[in-house]
């Protein structure tokens, strides 16, 4: 970006949008840094009116101590460079160098990333924190010639080290990656020493620019993409396994053939990760059933739900694989070698990314790197593990229902095993995933950054409930999200959503039963408002209300109306009150069946 | 010259949002509240962009005006003949 456009981008009045504040911690001038970093969280942010703060000049731990932690930021960028471990690392002021003064380097410097963790780690339990360290080169100060690294510099570099490892096991702090730096920003050409000496701003633009970019996408997490869609010929291996025959596919050096493997073990790891990988392959199914008998593949079949090998069209095979999947073609990338098939999804599947597999192997390589982008996230959880399985038996089980959902006997016999834990832990990274992706089973689709989540469970009367599912066909893991407060008469609902995976288990009439007996309380309030997607929330309160909802407000239900609509429920529920919002008994555990 | 000077309008629009180009043309540090040393910094970064040249440290001192700073191009060969 250039600084012109990130001008015409911050400056660009933003009429009645809702302001997002952000926090910049740098020791240096801000200058055209602040400037790009608007512009790219702007852009990341379009409904909102973004604005930064800035803090005191040299003093990052400053800034960050005086930082209003209890205000409106709804993240903090913290931009280290050496001077500010050091005043003696920069150019700007002249304390002398000299041998005599290296062996005090690394104390000094110790000292202050201590300081400056422990500013950090204050802010990241509010906020989430953007960090980045040195992305400058050190001066000339050392005596060993510039191409090589001595003992004072080596002790330098493993206490900044150490630093961002420590760093990186906080939980809403995200560091930024210096390999990304380095490809977005070649070393040589970042430093301004005349923009550093005469206005205290030491970076070239474009460096700015680039830092600033990375930065932003730290702060504002893209929501990863949740499935990928994978051709078999000539994308998961090298050659047509219906002409070639099964033996003769391949996905080896031997072959020539390395990036085939390389796009399987890759996909195996997002597959691991909880991705959810399938194949839509023209090919006829007994000859694919052979080739997945292989034993020498990367990706073995039990990580690939569902197959869709047919020769019908590849449109309607994706289609059939969405809605097994139960998500919509946004949250999907598809994978092809032939360009026809992609343009045919590509209309049939609005809003599906569509990417052709590359015939040049080296560009496979890139493909990989730009799906990591895609599918990236913060952490793996126990849920991701399970997702996969889960939608193998949610399958199954759809089979054996009736039309309209599962049958009383089935879900009397499913054992199933509901955990309703009350707390408000705003750190529990599956609640927070679940409210800010869930579409279907969505009271109002409202989204919340870490800040405003960590922010609303933090009120006296709040209360957040997630819900853990299991049955005999498997465990689902958490499924569902309350977050509400508990007034003198009622209980308030303004935050529920349920994994579409869990659907048709009868769970969210037992999230309700839960509320009233739990609160003892006579009336649930569900701060409902209709979207475009939560069309199973909408049908679930008309069977409460015998009519549909008012598309936006209030919902009040009493305890007998819903008791007396209530279908049987076979759940077992256990109850966990880590919140202590027991009226009865407070850190009480208990049970229903 | 008359490119010059649009090139160097938009530099100052995108530093000084709500200054018209009349009272952009008659601008200066004394005049114009926002126009402070950090604008000039801005304003010094966004016609290195635009002109593809650094501007001499120097020369930063007298950038006071729009037609100074227009001057300044023309003389350094820093502006399209």
């Amino acid at each position: 970006m250039k600084l012109i456009d990130a001008l015409r981008i911050a400056n660009q009045p933003r009429g009645d949008a809702k302001p997002m504040a952000f926090a910049m911690a740098c020791g240096f001038t801000p200058l055209h840094l602040k400037t790009f970093l608007h512009a790219e969280l702007q852009q990341l942010l379009p409904h909102r009116s973004v604005q930064i703060s800035t803090g005191l000049y040299g003093d990052i731990p400053g800034t960050l101590a005086s930082l209003d932690i209890d205000g409106e930021h709804s993240g903090a960028v913290v931009i280290i460079e050496w001077p500010d471990i050091d005043p003696r690392l920069g150019t700007r002021q002249l304390g002398g160098w000299g041998p005599g003064a290296l062996p005090g380097l690394a104390e000094r410097a110790a000292e202050w990333l201590a300081l400056a963790a422990s500013s950090i780690k204050r802010v990241s339990q509010f906020m989430p924190v953007a960090v980045c360290t040195p992305t400058l080169p050190l001066p000339p100060l050392f005596f060993t010639p510039g191409w090589q690294t001595g003992r004072y510099e080596s002790a330098l570099r493993e206490l900044l080290a150490r630093f961002s490892s420590d760093l990186t096991d906080l939980p809403r702090l995200r560091l930024i990656s210096q390999q990304r730096l380095d490809l977005a920003s070649p070393g040589g050409a970042r430093m301004s020493i005349k923009s550093d000496w005469t206005s205290g701003f030491p970076y070239e633009n474009a460096h700015a620019s680039a830092l600033a970019n990375l930065l932003a996408k730290l702060l504002v997490d893209a929501a990863p993409k949740k499935g990928l869609i994978t051709d078999l010929d000539d994308t998961l291996w090298q050659g047509i396994v219906g002409d070639a025959g099964v033996e003769a596919i391949c996905w080896d050096l031997d072959n020539h053939a390395q990036a085939h493997g390389f796009y399987q073990q890759f996909l195996r790891t997002l597959a691991d990760e909880g991705t959810l990988i399938g194949v839509a392959s023209k090919n006829d199914p007994a000859i694919v059933e052979k080739a997945f008998e292989r034993t020498d593949l990367l990706l073995p079949r039990d990580r690939i739900f569902p197959f869709e090998v047919s020769w019908g069209a590849k449109s309607a095979a994706v289609g059939r694989i969405l809605s097994k999947w139960n998500i919509a073609a946004d949250s999907v990338v598809f994978l092809d070698d032939n360009e026809i098939e992609l343009a045919e999804v590509a209309e049939a599947h609005p809003g599906i990314e569509c990417i052709l597999f590359p015939s040049d192997a080296a560009k496979v390589y890139e493909l990989c790197q730009d799906l990591r982008d895609k599918f990236g996230r913060q952490s793996v959880s126990e849920e991701d593990a399970l997702r996969m399985q889960s939608l193998r038996t949610a399958s199954s089980l759809q089979e054996e229902a009736s039309g309209d959902g599962f049958s009383e006997s089935l879900l009397e016999g499913a054992r199933a095993e509901l955990t309703l834990k009350f707390h408000n832990d705003p750190g529990d990274s599956r609640s927070f995933e679940l409210v800010n992706k869930t579409n279907q089973f969505n009271l109002n689709g409202r989204r919340y950054t870490e800040a405003e989540w960590t922010r609303m469970l933090a009120g006296e009367e709040r209360f957040a409930l997630t819900v853990g599912y299991t049955d005999r066909f498997g465990a689902l893991g958490k499924i569902s999200v309350l977050a509400g407060r508990v007034l003198d008469h009622q209980v308030e609902i303004d935050t529920w959503v349920l994994s579409c995976r869990a659907f048709a288990r009868r769970i969210e009439y037992q999230c309700l039963r839960t509320l009233f007996r739990f609160f003892d309380m006579d009336t649930v309030v569900l701060h409902y408002a209709q979207t475009q997607r939560n069309g199973p929330t909408g049908s679930f309160l008309t069977s409460l209300l015998d009519a549909a909802p008012a598309p936006d407000g209030s919902i009040r239900i009493s305890r007998s109306d819903f008791e007396s609509k209530c279908p049987n429920l076979f759940h077992k529920v256990n109850v966990q009150d880590e919140a202590r919002k027991s009226p009865a008994a407070a850190g009480a555990h208990g049970s229903h069946e | 010259m008359n490119e010059n000077r649009e090139r160097l309008m938009r530099c100052f629009q995108a530093v000084f949002p709500n200054l018209s180009e009349e009272e952009i043309s008659h601008a200066s540090p004394a005049s114009i509240a926002e126009w402070d040393s950090v604008a000039t910094v801005t304003l010094v970064g966004v016609i290195e962009e635009e002109f593809g040249n650094s501007v001499d440290l120097e020369e930063i001192e007298n950038f006071v005006s729009f037609d100074l700073i227009l001057d300044y191009l023309a003389n350094s060969g820093k502006s399209v003949s």
